[in-house]
């Protein structure tokens, strides 16, 4: 009797194991995830046997896109799929001349695009632009963007630059979209409904208007997990998370045509797993690489290296708050004295294998508004010692320099902290602290992963709490080069805890200057007013460069056509072709 | 044992010629060869860790140009001789920022032995004291002790490693320590392996004093008016050590390997100090082409989890008096 | 018996309470979800400040954490900024089966955690039965040949087994037969990932790359569990009953089957059964070097982005069923083993 409930208790065991793994087993063939679009449904077993052999682009991707919808996400990650299958009025070549897609010609001046001094843009939109589904593509698709991006029922990512620079934008025909902005805005071209990396492009009025219509909102909308509606070369087919994102191409497309027949991207979970897809030529095309892995691809003989200039810069942000960092960094001298104890040269060929060289404005990745006559300053550790003699710090019996305030021995002893990426945590830190040991500056190293390194004011972020020195790879609104941390203004406080000057930096004739800069439409005058904030920012010792932060990518040498743009990465997909 | 003329001493309770407990343990252990071995390795891997940093982390440091010894040689960067292959000056190879691998193996030895141990240790006391206080007072304090311990054994321990680490992480400033400087983390990964890894122990030592409470001679002692913390650690607990010893020594192994997985994740020690777990982090990405900044960190690893547990294993059955081995 | 139960239930309950108060607590100093909204850059302190309270998340912890329990549909909330709560909240509460929308996808918590699932159990099931027959097999026969040259080897090889991190492990097993493998010319295993885009997904692709994450758990595992077993043999083959039998004449494979074996199983069932809950936690390690889309690696990847939802979803997905498991193990165990009786 004992015996058979035991056989039976055992048998219950085993075949609720063997129940869940038939039905872990089942799905796999189907595609779990609801996003799967209704069509071509035995797909995955097809393409098995197909005849001809479909033109497959693998491209690998460390990081999953957290959704597809430009409204909901702020990932480079899924900005940089936007190019294949949701353009907008015009992208960036690598050149950074803009191409049209939707719009029919590039305003201008010259063909009374841009009027009023620059306040109000006139696109006129291609008539022959059409959705996936063969809707037309219409003014009045944009000015829905833009009434989404601004509802309050919204939990949009970014609303800029709606919400401060454009007054209206209107459809004054189906085929004619008016923007009128508040003041002459010079980003206009990079940051409204353009194919960039940083602007939202546009989408669908006719599908999303019934959603928002009924929901109330467009948080949920099954759209932007699976935006089966949409304007490009290709179409999304499905998203499984945690495994793959497949697009293919899209029969309705009017504008350019592409050689290849799908995308897939295949998310991998760190950098050697891509890695070993890069070498054993599973990727295609290996995405946001790191200066130390190019050796590897170099070496693999199944691809080769892209870059592209994307704007980011590896910098070194001084605080110039007293109350938050150590009483040496209010003295020019010192800061000075840390940028020249720093051999940044030594750090860039070595570390990351001279593929890179340190920059001397925060704009040497955005050209051309980065002053070529600024160089970085060169490495000086005799120079530096002077300059920290001079300012009253002298080394004391340990090898750390000290000074005398207030009667107390007050240690030259920084706090510097970086964000995670391992080249920084493993790379550079520990480095920079040896170079700077030389010249008598002791350190702590703090290094924090981004969700807690990039927490704003009020939540006490490390970048509103104490350090002397951050570190992180930062851009400008690249391909513009306005930046929005440098003002007095935007230092936060408990009354504007909106404020990125996280250095507390505060300088009104830099003030004067960035405002001026927004507002000038000119390119040349532009320029000339960034090569005087550079100066300003040298000579003050705001802010130094470590490296040009160039995109780094892989290409597997079955891919043939692919040139890459910093700021639309993925301009000219639909030249690519598979050898 | 009996022999012929029985010492016939003054003071008569010793020199029976029967061995103590700890002579009688000590014979099983030793018949056990792998614990044994695992004694030995254990006992070459300390020297290694203590002593190897006076023979082998001293040498020239370019970038400072002089030559360095102890833990500013396991720290001593030079860029320019990163990642080379095991050499006479590097035996080990160097690092992603030249810095020489077989120095680092020395001081992330000491800090992972020393994670390991103090981990163990915070395991021991935190599982003892709830096992034994739990099973000691019954009633409401029983239930709730029990409760909260089963609760944290609902969670994943890795899960449950991540969350505190993450929750911890940077909080903790540097600490000096004996000549060495080191990162606040090695502190956060002592408390957080300490405090997800107890409730085992905790289970057992309750179970064990749960039997023994009901012993005459302890019923004599409550009533006699012994205090509870007397009776508690002078006679229930020693009752029970053998458990807990075997708990505490396969808990060093769980601390090496656990604050390896953490390290790896990212949220264990932090750089500089190094620590073979970061070490192996680090590594990662230079597995084919520079295998020697894994497999050496990996190998120690290895070896000092094995020998650990070989003790563990030599151990319980020594310590186990319904122990199968024939003695 | 069904008072056990009922008794067992009704402790749990404030039990999983009290868990899912401090693992949320714990969470909030995480660091903020919307520092970098996964961007390189942080977003606008304008934009942040305005996510912060369309989502909610400027509450204090307690309120945070009521809405996460019972939902905020009966209370209004202020969407628009302006310090007056006028809309109506859309939330029903974890106790309603609302677990509330992952600030990464936007997409309700129970879908993102429900899409992995299939894929762990796809991956830990198979490990798990493989283990468990292997284990059975090595830990009998080794009992039975003790001191023998199979049971040193295998014991030898179990320590070393269970002593090895998981993870070098499994970058060797990778190196070796996939990369390198593929170099030397010979028939390789797949590197990542469930399949190979080229060719779709079929049960083929998805076993071939299977292989290499569960012999991963598989060797890992089976190196702990066989020891368990011989142990437990061990401890049977010596009582005095076994002795009886084998005096008496009866076949030694007879007792192993009959006697020794059922016996020793039964502890090894009670670990088994309490392991299966946790199957359901993936194993994160292996998922992340194989890029195996599960729940485990789900864990990791959502705690760096802080998405509280998705991850109190999973540690009380796994909760519950740790309970659930305990008490149909403990009810088990008590019908196999005569000595132990629920009172």
């Amino acid at each position: 009797m004992k015996r058979k409930l035991y056989i039976l208790m055992s048998l219950v065991v085993l075949a609720s194991m063997i129940l869940t793994a038939c039905g872990g087993a089942a799905p796999a063939t189907e595609a779990p995830a609801a996003t799967e679009a209704p069509e071509q449904p035995a797909a995955p077993a097809a393409t098995e046997e197909a005849p001809a052999k479909l033109k497959v682009v693998t491209i690998t991707f460390p990081q999953e896109p957290d959704s597809l919808s430009p409204f909901y996400t702020g990932m480079w990650f899924s900005q940089i799929t936007q190019p294949f299958w949701l353009r907008g009025l015009w992208r960036i070549d690598n050149q950074g001349n803009p191409v049209p897609d939707i719009a029919a010609e590039i305003p201008s001046e010259a063909n009374g695009g841009l009027t009023d001094e620059g306040k109000t843009i006139t696109v006129k939109l291609n008539p022959d632009a059409k959705w996936s589904d063969g809707e037309p593509l219409t003014a009045d698709d944009f000015v829905f963007t833009y009434e989404m991006i601004l509802s309050d029922k919204n939990a949009v990512s970014t609303r800029y630059p709606f919400d401060t620079k454009v007054e209206s934008v209107t459809a004054s025909d189906p085929h004619t979209l008016v923007i009128k902005l508040n003041e002459p805005f010079a980003p206009w071209l990079t940051s409204i409904f353009a194919g960039t990396n940083t602007s939202t492009p546009v989408v669908p009025k006719h599908i999303l208007e019934p959603v928002f219509q009924k929901d109330g909102t467009l948080d949920n909308a099954e759209w932007n997990r699976a935006p089966t509606v949409s304007a490009g070369p290709f179409v999304f087919k499905e998203w499984e998370s945690g495994s793959h994102l497949t697009f293919v191409r899209n029969d309705n497309w009017f504008g350019d045509k592409p050689k290849v027949d799908q995308i897939f991207f295949r998310f991998v979970p760190d950098n050697a797993a891509q890695m070993a897809a890069i070498k054993s030529g599973d990727s295609d095309i290996g995405v946001y690489l790191g200066f130390d892995e190019l050796p590897d691809v170099e070496s693999s003989g199944t691809a080769v290296v892209g870059t592209d200039q994307g704007g980011y810069v590896e910098s070194w942000f001084f605080n110039f708050d007293p109350k938050r960092s150590h009483p040496a960094m209010q003295d020019v001298r010192v800061r000075k004295a840390i940028v020249l104890a720093t051999d940044r040269e030594k750090i860039t060929q070595d570390l990351l294998h001279g593929k890179t060289a340190p920059v001397g404005t925060f704009w040497d990745a955005t050209p051309p508004f980065g002053d070529p006559n600024l160089k970085p300053d060169p490495y000086d550790p005799d120079a530096a010692a002077k300059l920290l003699d001079e300012a009253g710090w002298t080394l004391g019996s340990d090898g750390i320099r000290e000074k005398t305030i207030d009667g107390q021995v007050v240690k030259l002893k920084l706090r510097y902290i970086t964000n995670s990426r391992d080249i920084r945590k493993n790379g550079v830190m520990p480095v920079v602290k040896q170079m700077w040991a030389k010249v008598g500056i002791d350190v702590e190293l703090v290094n924090n992963a981004n969700d807690v390194y990039f927490n704003d004011y009020a939540n006490n972020g490390p970048l509103y709490g104490d350090f002397d020195i951050a570190e992180y790879s930062d851009a400008p609104s690249f391909p513009d080069p306005d930046v929005s941390h440098f003002r007095c203004s935007e230092i936060p406080t408990p009354d504007n805890p909106a404020g990125g000057n996280f250095q507390g930096y505060c300088n009104p004739e830099l003030d004067k200057l960035f405002d001026q800069q927004t507002t000038t439409v000119n390119r040349d005058e532009r320029i000339k007013i960034f090569y005087q904030i550079e100066k300003i920012m040298h000579d003050d010792v705001v802010w130094a460069g470590m490296w040009n932060d160039t995109d780094l990518w892989s290409v597997n040498k079955r891919l043939t056509g692919v040139v890459f743009s910093g700021a639309t990465c993925f301009w000219n997909v639909t030249d690519w072709d598979i050898t | 044992m009996a022999t012929a003329a029985l010492p016939q001493t003054g003071d008569g309770a010793a020199n029976l010629g029967r061995l103590t407990p700890g002579q009688l343990i000590w014979r099983r252990f030793r018949k056990h060869k792998m614990a044994m071995f695992g004694l030995l390795a254990w006992a070459g891997l300390l020297l290694y860790v203590t002593l190897g940093s006076w023979l082998f982390s001293r040498g020239l440091c370019a970038p400072l140009g002089k030559v360095v010894t102890g833990e500013a040689y396991a720290n001593c960067n030079d860029t320019g001789l990163q990642l080379q292959a095991p050499s006479r000056e590097h035996p080990f190879g160097t690092d992603l920022i030249g810095q020489d691998t077989l120095a680092r193996t020395i001081y992330g030895g000491q800090i992972s032995v020393t994670i390991g141990i103090l981990a163990a240790l915070m395991e021991v006391i935190v599982g003892t004291l709830v096992g034994a206080i739990a099973a000691y007072y019954g009633g409401w304090v029983d239930s709730l002790l029990m409760r909260f311990t089963e609760a944290m054994l609902n969670i994943p321990s890795l899960f449950l490693l991540i969350v505190t680490a993450k929750f911890l992480g940077g909080k903790v400033p540097e600490i000096h320590l004996l000549g060495r400087t080191l990162s606040g983390s090695v502190i956060v990964i002592i408390v957080i392996i300490g405090l997800t890894s107890w409730m085992y122990l905790a289970r057992i030592v309750r179970a064990n004093i749960l039997s023994l409470k009901e012993l005459d001679y302890i019923s004599a002692s409550r009533a006699l008016g012994v205090s509870d913390a007397r009776i508690i650690f002078r006679h229930l607990l020693p009752n029970t050590i053998a458990p807990i010893i075997v708990s505490a020594t396969l808990g060093v192994a769980n601390a090496i390997l656990s604050e390896a997985y953490v390290s790896f994740l990212g949220l264990g020690v932090q750089p500089p100090t190094a620590s073979w777990g970061n070490m192996l982090e680090n590594s990662y990405n230079y597995l084919e082409r520079a295998p020697w900044l894994w497999i050496f960190p990996g190998f120690f690893i290895l070896i000092t989890v094995l020998s650990v547990n070989f003790v563990g294993d030599g151990l319980r059955d020594a310590l186990d008096p319904r122990s199968t081995r024939q003695i | 018996m069904v008072n056990y139960i009922v008794r067992r239930i009704a402790q749990a309950i404030p039990q999983l309470f009290v868990i899912s108060l401090v693992l949320f607590a714990l969470m909030q100093s995480f660091g903020d979800p919307l520092a970098t909204m996964g961007a390189r850059l942080p977003p606008r302190p304008e934009d942040q400040a305005r996510l912060r309270r369309q989502l909610g998340l400027d509450q204090p912890v307690i309120v945070q954490y009521a809405v996460w329990l019972i939902g905020n549909d009966w209370m209004k909330i202020d969407k628009d900024g302006d310090g007056i709560p006028e809309t109506s909240g859309t939330r029903k509460g974890v106790l309603r089966g609302d677990w509330g929308t992952s600030l990464v996808t936007k997409t309700p918590a129970i879908k993102v955690i429900a899409e992995r699932i299939p894929n762990t159990l796809l991956l830990m099931v198979p490990s798990e039965i493989i283990i468990i027959i292997v284990s059975l097999l090595i830990g009998v026969y080794s009992a039975i040949r003790q001191y023998s040259l199979f049971d040193n080897v295998i014991t030898a090889a179990s320590f070393v087994g269970f002593s090895m991190p998981v993870f070098w492990l499994a970058l060797m097993l990778m190196y070796t037969f996939s990369v390198n493998f593929k170099r030397w010319g010979l028939p390789y295993l797949p590197t990542i990932g469930m399949f190979d885009p080229q060719v779709g997904k079929t049960p083929q692709q998805i076993v071939l790359h299977m292989i290499l994450p569960v012999t991963t758990l598989c060797i890992i595992s089976t190196a702990a569990y066989s020891r368990y077993v011989r142990s437990s043999m061990l401890e049977v083959l010596s009582q005095d009953y076994i002795r009886t039998a084998r005096a008496k004449g009866v076949r030694y494979t007879g007792i192993i089957l009959r006697h020794a074996l059922k016996n020793a199983s039964l502890p090894f069932v009670t670990l088994i059964g309490l392991d299966i809950p946790f199957l359901l936690a993936g194993a994160v390690v292996t998922e992340s070097i194989f890029a195996w889309p599960g729940t485990g690696r789900l864990f990791v990847d959502h705690t760096a982005r802080a998405d509280f939802p998705v991850l109190m979803g999973i540690l009380m997905m796994i909760a519950v069923a740790v309970v659930v498991f305990q008490i149909l193990t403990d009810v088990l165990y008590s019908f196999l083993d005569p000595r132990i009786r629920i009172e």
